[in-house]
């Protein structure tokens, strides 16, 4: 490299003479700018078609959703001022405000609320979203420009949830109506939100300015008002090393997914600053498929997660910076039952001593265990491009401790996403992996565990769980939905050991020490939109 | 060969892959009343053709059909499989969605992302200037590189001419994200020359090239040196000193010319390492372009995005072996009259 440093600036001022240059662009009423290095980018800036938690960040900048959630995690008013549920569940009265306007000028009222929803039912739009979140619409009617009726078939307890969502993003009608690219959202779709998103560069970045009329933020924001910052940039780079780097030596002044290894030097710096949430929704866990052998022996399930030390794992792969979970839903969770704490792992006396009892008692060569001539083999075959936090490399962590501990052959997959799903639909795999990010973790559930649940992998099946989770869903009462979700923990956890839950997934940021007022979404735990944020001197 | 030379000749050195590419063997010639021009295109067109139906027979057979890459790790209920299923038209029979594709492509029509949801003409209008820039200033550096190292070492001294020998080494062997991190290290996050990312400023472009060029030039300045010392131990170059002509102006007017012919074949390799490397490095420095939306539509199996990459590329190489069948009669004048 050294040779090449000598020769650079003069074949390079050739190389780039032919190349045109585009001036960055200047704060326009000289406010501040913030540049922060995503991991993800988004593939949609519609909020209707978000699909990446990792890309949540975005959403609350260009868009206002009719709820909010509060520190606490009850709802408060957002779009929406205030809201009734009639006495059967089925009728959601909204009262709007009145001083809204969309980014092209459109006023925001129970016209555009109701286009929106109705938007969402149209077919091949979102098919997720009206199958599942808007399962139960039935229909909304404007009463008058600042209130909402919605109709439901049936009561639905995560209908809050989805006004809080950024599926209730609001999108203007005039863009609904005349967008080009409407599903791929970008400058083109507008929304209500503090920021207009004016630029979006592909592969590169996406940058939004101000929106100078904006003075309707969520209930508890700390200030009212147009946002504190004249424009902030979204730079994709996908490298942690690379994002990293950028944060130490000043190019971005935020970073978001901040790798284990880095934490700890990030933290000992004196000019950052370093802050990190856990996620809702469930915990990143092993679902064992209970549809054949060996799975459908609880011993063996019970023996596998009592064949990794846990913490041992988490601490070696995540350097002590990962939350080992004890529950399928995440501990941030309202629906948490802390009770499960402690209830299982890392006896691997126990393990053997389960494995003996069902049947596996030979070895082979290799040391594996052996049952009717067949070895003790669980096979988890995961799609690359959902693979994220080192999971490959716990994975390969858990597969030595399985090994070792109880004879157990615990074979990695990591394939294309075609590959991934073959082997779902030809029931070849033993375990699935999964975590999920909803915000309500009961929506998570009724999407993993019920029998007919869309992405119900351990083929488990048992009438009383489904009632429990039906009952919850349709439930708005907090205590009896908490009463609901313990059972169905402890059904699946404790006495049938269906699902092995590892580590709570969190986010994480790092930012410049001038930057101010970062923080995460109150129960999703991913970063919060710029709003609030600020630079100081 | 078309152009066998006389037996009498100076031996030159041999490129690697000597046919020049009108005369591959492997390829059926169009008949010869077509004229020259027009053989060539239509030549161009099958190998497009070519190109395309095999990434659209590769994307078919693999693994998992488009519903199930639709729907992805999320939820999954017969509704949303038939609602999509609706959409895409993925209920027509293989061979009519081929045709009707074909059909559509004749009509300059790309299709539509499964993944972005957008056409994918205008995802990938964005992202050939990009590319192209970052392409081209790494083949002017892979170039300049290798010819002012090779000029400036071949037949001289030992010692210069290992260290360069070894750097080349170097600069081949190690895999183009590792010279990018190294690069961003050292240039970026600890001297702050240059910005990690961005394609706006040229000044961001500096970086990315270097890591996509090093590894160019390598092979190059490797080639190029060996074909110029082969070329100086000629009987010409005996000559052209005896003429009084100087060190300097043997290599780069006489013994340069000889070398220069393995050094255009090998054009066609680097085009590939160029177009190859810019996916790693554009995912690396944060850079929009073609490398980084292919990756995704690979990874997503997102067929009309990997299909319209597929026959630029092609393009892009029916290009460039048509200049090269022009470079190399310019420098070799044995082929002119070929």
């Amino acid at each position: 490299m050294k040779v090449v440093k000598g020769a650079l600036p003069v074949i390079l001022a050739a190389a780039l003479a032919a190349c045109g240059s585009q001036a960055p662009a200047a704060p326009a009423d000289g406010g501040s700018s913030l540049t922060w290095a995503v991991e993800t980018e988004p593939i949609t800036f519609n909020p209707h078609q978000w699909a990446q938690n990792k890309a949540r960040l975005l959403v609350f900048n260009q868009f206002d959703a009719l709820l909010a959630y509060g520190e606490d995690g009850s709802f408060v008013p957002w779009l929406a001022r205030s809201w009734q549920v009639s006495d059967d569940g089925r009728v959601y009265t909204l009262e709007l405000r009145d001083d809204v306007t969309f980014q092209d000028g459109t006023k925001f009222d129970a016209a555009a609320v109701k286009a929106n929803l109705d938007k969402l039912r149209e077919p091949g739009y979102n098919p997720t979203v009206a199958a599942i979140q808007l399962h139960a619409f039935d229909k909304a009617e404007a009463v008058s420009p600042t209130t909402l009726r919605v109709t439901l078939k049936e009561p639905d307890g995560l209908f809050l949830d989805f006004l809080a969502s950024p599926y209730a993003g609001q999108v203007s009608p005039k863009s609904l109506r005349e967008a080009g690219d409407l599903k791929a959202g970008g400058p083109d779709v507008v929304g209500t939100g503090p920021f207009v998103l004016d630029r979006y560069v592909r592969g590169q970045e996406v940058h939004y300015r101000r929106n100078p009329s904006y003075n309707w933020p969520p209930q508890g924001s700390a200030h009212q008002g147009p946002a504190h910052l004249a424009e902030v940039t979204y730079r994709f780079l996908p490298q942690a090393a690379v994002r990293v780097g950028a944060l130490t030596s000043g190019q971005v002044q935020v970073v978001e997914g901040v790798p284990a290894t880095d934490i700890e030097s990030i933290k000992r710096d004196p000019a950052l600053t370093f802050r990190s949430a856990l996620n809702s929704g469930t915990s990143f866990s092993y679902y064992f498929n209970t549809s054949h052998p060996p799975f459908d022996d609880k011993r063996v399930r019970q023996a596998f997660r009592e064949a990794v030390d846990v913490d041992a794992v988490l601490a070696s792969v995540y350097q002590g910076t990962a939350k080992r979970a004890w529950s399928v839903v995440a501990e941030t969770s309202p629906f948490y039952d802390a009770s499960l704490t402690g209830t299982y792992g890392g006896d691997a006396a126990k393990a053997n001593a389960l494995l003996d009892a069902a049947g596996w008692t030979g070895r082979d060569a290799e040391g594996y265990r052996v049952k009717d001539g067949r070895r003790l083999t669980v096979r988890s075959v995961a799609s690359a491009p959902y693979v994220r936090d080192r999971r490959d490399i716990l994975a390969q962590a858990i597969q030595a401790q399985v090994k070792q501990t109880a004879g157990i052959d615990f074979q990695v997959k990591i394939v294309d996403q075609g590959t991934a799903q073959k082997a779902l639909d030809d029931d070849a795999y033993e375990i699935f992996e999964n975590s999920r990010g909803d915000s309500d973790a009961g929506a998570a559930l009724n999407l993993l565990l019920p029998k007919d649940g869309a992405i119900n992998r351990t083929h488990y099946e048992d009438a009383r769980l489904d009632g429990w989770l039906a009952k919850a869903s349709a439930s708005s009462d907090p205590a009896e939905r908490k009463a609901l979700y313990a059972k169905v923990q402890r059904k699946v956890v404790t006495e049938e050991a269906i699902v092995f839950p590892v580590y709570v997934p969190s986010d994480q940021i790092a930012a410049s020490g001038s930057v101010q007022g970062l923080g995460f979404d109150p129960v999703s735990g991913t970063p919060r939109g710029v709003y609030d944020v600020r630079i100081t001197a | 060969m078309t152009a066998a030379p006389p037996a009498p000749r100076p031996p030159i050195s041999r490129p690697p892959r000597p046919h020049p590419p009108w005369s591959r063997p492997s390829w059926p010639r169009p008949p010869a009343w077509l004229g020259a021009p027009l053989r060539r295109l239509v030549s161009a067109a099958a190998v497009l053709w070519a190109a395309a139906t095999t990434a659209y027979a590769a994307l078919l057979l693999a693994p998992g059909d488009t519903v199930d890459l639709l729907v992805g790790d999320g939820a999954d209920t017969p509704e949303i499989r038939a609602q999509i299923v609706a959409e895409w038209g993925l209920d027509r029979p293989e061979a009519v969605r081929y045709l009707s594709y074909l059909g559509r492509l004749l009509h300059g029509d790309l299709g539509r992302s499964y993944q972005l949801q957008q056409d994918v003409g205008e995802v990938l209008a964005g992202q050939v200037g990009p590319t192209a820039r970052l392409t081209l200033a790494a083949a002017a550096v892979g170039v300049a590189l290798a010819f002012a190292l090779a000029v400036a070492t071949a037949g001289r001294s030992a010692w210069p001419r290992r260290i360069v020998s070894a750097a080349e080494l170097v600069a081949v062997s190690v895999p183009q994200f590792v010279i990018g991190i190294v690069l961003l290290f050292v240039f970026s996050f600890s001297l702050g020359w240059f910005p990690v990312s961005g394609a706006a400023d040229p000044q961001a472009l500096v970086l990315p090239a270097l890591a996509l060029g090093l590894p160019v030039a390598g092979v190059l300045g490797q080639v190029l040196r060996e074909g110029l010392e082969r070329a100086l131990e000629q009987p010409f170059v005996v000559t052209a000193r005896s003429r009084g002509l100087g060190e300097r102006a043997v290599v780069a007017r006489h013994a340069l010319r000889h070398a220069l012919l393995p050094a255009v074949t090998l054009t066609g390799w680097f085009t590939g390492v160029l177009l190859g490397g810019a996916v790693i490095t554009e995912a690396l420095f944060g850079r929009p372009g073609l490398g980084r939306v292919a990756m995704q539509a690979v990874s997503a199996k997102d067929m009309p995005v990997v299909m319209a990459v597929v026959i630029l590329s092609a393009a892009v190489y029916v290009t460039i072996s048509v200049l090269l069948d022009l470079a190399y009669r310019i420098i070799d004048p044995r082929l002119r009259s070929a």
